[in-house]
């Protein structure tokens, strides 16, 4: 070992120490946990097999989350494409509407979409005032409504690696494939599209993970009948006791994050996603 | 505070709310969260041997119990005794109990907390030779919890769109009065209140019979919401979102008084539950725990706690002290408990996690 090598290890041992001792031996005790509650061995873990409870906890989380991180990406693709094509002074203007959010409680955004999507709530007040309907809309309470509430917590997380991405497309290229006779669709599909799929799946990636783990704002916009994982969990751990239970579904929970990262990691290469390349 | 709330936890939050502070509000809105930071570190764990600490959810509950009870409790015995409103879950009594490392010697929890942590053995017993269970209404004085105030789930509605006084049975009668109908996200009380819906009398109830309770359920789930704090309940039935809801009483006073009598709620077919003091499992003080619950049955604090929170007294010695006006609110009056089924904690002792995760698997499904 280099002497500069053993600085740098000495320089980062503290922050190593410090995930170390708040990050991986809580998360190794919840592993334990999970295999020891309430007796030795995996018999929480058969219940991913015969729990219709569980099961159907989880398919209705994959199947927000499948839905809110698609919805996500189309419509953070076409804000990142105009971003990346808008004039410097746009850009910093469209930027700062694509951060606002981002600083705003999760709490106080569901609550402002209560509001806005209620029974008599903006929405459906405006649309019975122009006579579109004669009733008021499910708008939420349901999962239509968690949908909605996801994908505005999720916009700046996917537009930002997007943005990114398209960013550091040579513009020459595209100029190339115009000058060689491709129309505007070609040239996208051909051209830009692809270069820009790192950064589609980084962000599809980014914005799935954390809409694995969400909590709030399915238990506001939901009405209480769409209980996701993370809900789930805190159920078992804070109300019934179920500790066994809880930490195995905590532990699949990163098991299965794991996987996807390793499965798109043979694919792209992450580093590259998330800017250390 | 997404997070299923206890009666006490959402007491709290009124209280908090009442004062009308931002900062008041803000923190009624952590409650949930907020707490979990500070469990830990919760007073009393280094202090004098005979201090109790009892541990509440915050909010202005801590000043009305330091006023109902602290105050009393250190005027008769010369002992200490301290408030943390850090909230005592299920789940942090568990991890104190368990690490050894208990902090708490009263915690106001209910049949959700005595159910699911006595079994379990986190909680010491009551010891009803220090503890007199004639202060206590008959049927509330149980193993592992001694009921500390009485409240209720009533059923409450909107006479703009319902003009009638409804049963509960028209609460599953979605022809004579369309609308979404607001039940909470949890068995107890609504099991209760489905059967008596559907013809189960009020002292017949106990064993419950869950499956017809939760096909009764099941009929109407497309038009139901469900509820998780007291908060929640209550600007649902404000804002419109339902004609009638099952919530707890003190949110229906909160309501009338809101909306003018607009919303308003009955006693008439409610379920009184009653409100626990537990003692978490080698808790600090030993037996002094015991000994200021003793000191807390004496009817004057329970009464102060009415007219402060809404809590219907423990203590049957109480009623002549409530004051006429705070009847009509007041669960545990006479004419009010005449009215209302009772919950029966044995049956909950047994049942309660296995039904809750019906229920809660019925309505998600």
């Amino acid at each position: 070992m280099t002497a500069d090598r053993r600085t740098s290890w000495i320089m980062i041992a503290p922050a190593l120490v410090l995930v170390a001792v708040l990050f991986f031996a809580p998360l190794a005790r919840v592993l334990v946990i999970s295999v020891t509650e309430p007796s030795f061995g995996l018999g929480n873990y058969a219940m991913l097999f015969t729990s219709a409870s569980i099961q159907r906890t989880l398919l209705t989380t994959l199947r927000i989350c499948v839905f809110t991180t698609a919805i996500t990406l189309v419509l953070a693709y076409l804000v990142a494409y105009v971003l990346t094509h808008a004039r410097p002074a746009a850009q910093r203007l469209m930027l700062l509407g694509v951060l606002l959010p981002l600083w705003m409680s999760v709490l106080v955004r569901a609550f402002a979409w209560v509001t806005l999507l209620r029974r008599e709530g903006l929405f459906n007040k405006a649309l019975e005032a122009l006579g579109l309907i004669d009733h008021p809309l499910s708008l939420m309470w349901n999962e239509t409504g968690v949908t909605i509430g996801m994908v505005h917590y999720m916009l700046p997380l996917g537009i930002l690696p997007l943005w990114a991405a398209m960013r550091d497309i040579d513009g020459r290229v595209l100029a190339a494939a115009r000058g060689l006779g491709a129309g505007p669709v070609r040239t996208f599909l051909r051209v830009f599209l692809p270069l820009s799929l790192p950064g589609v799946i980084g962000s599809g990636l980014l914005v799935f993970i954390f809409s694995l783990g969400f909590f709030i704002t399915p238990a506001i916009l939901g009405g209480g009948k769409t209980i996701m994982v993370a809900e789930y969990i805190d159920t078992q751990i804070q109300e019934s006791l179920r500790w066994g239970v809880g930490t195995m579904i905590a532990s699949t929970l990163i098991a299965a994050i794991f996987l996807l990262m390793f499965v798109l990691g043979r694919i792209v290469d992450l580093r590259t996603l998330f800017g250390a390349k | 505070m997404t997070r299923l709330q206890t009666f006490a936890e959402d007491r709290a939050e009124i209280m908090g709310l009442r004062r009308r502070t931002v900062l008041k509000g803000g923190a009624a809105l952590g409650v949930g969260t907020l707490a979990v930071g500070a469990a830990g570190f919760g007073g009393g764990a280094q202090a004098a041997p005979k201090e109790v600490v009892v541990a509440n959810w915050g909010g202005d509950a801590v000043k009305a119990m330091t006023e109902a009870f602290v105050v009393p409790y250190e005027k008769a015995t010369g002992g200490k005794m301290v408030i943390d409103g850090s909230g005592p879950s299920n789940g942090k009594i568990k991890t104190m109990v368990l690490a050894k490392n208990v902090t708490w010697d009263l915690v106001d929890s209910g049949l959700a907390g005595t159910g699911e942590l006595g079994p379990a053995g986190l909680l010491e017993e009551i010891d009803y030779s220090i503890v007199d269970k004639s202060k206590v209404t008959p049927g509330f004085a149980y193993k592992y919890g001694v009921c500390n105030y009485m409240f209720s789930t009533v059923q409450a509605w909107d006479t703009s769109r319902i003009k009638e006084k409804p049963t509960l049975a028209d609460f599953f009668d979605l022809k004579k009065y369309p609308g979404k109908r607001l039940m909470r996200k949890d068995s107890q009380a609504m099991l209760e209140l489905a059967l008596m819906a559907d013809g189960v009398p009020a002292d017949k109830l106990y064993p419950l019979d869950v499956p017809r309770a939760l096909k009764k359920i099941a009929g109407i789930k497309k038009d139901l919401l469900f509820w998780g704090t007291g908060a929640e309940s209550q600007s649902m039935l404000r804002e419109g979102e339902v004609v009638m809801g099952w919530l707890w009483h003190t949110r229906g006073v909160l309501l009338q008084k809101d909306t003018n009598k607009k919303i308003t709620f009955t006693f008439d077919g409610g379920l009184l539950q009653p409100g626990l003091w537990a003692v978490p499992k080698g808790n600090p003080a030993g037996k002094q725990a015991m000994v200021a619950i003793a000191a807390m049955q004496a009817p004057e604090g329970q009464v102060k706690l009415l007219a402060a929170m809404g809590n219907g007294p423990a203590n049957p010695a109480a009623a002549p002290l409530v004051p006429p006006e705070l009847n009509a609110i007041n669960p545990g009056a006479p004419e009010n408990v005449k009215v209302q089924a009772k919950i029966d904690a044995d049956w909950y002792q047994a049942n309660y996690a296995k039904v809750r995760q019906q229920f809660l698997d019925m309505i998600a499904s």
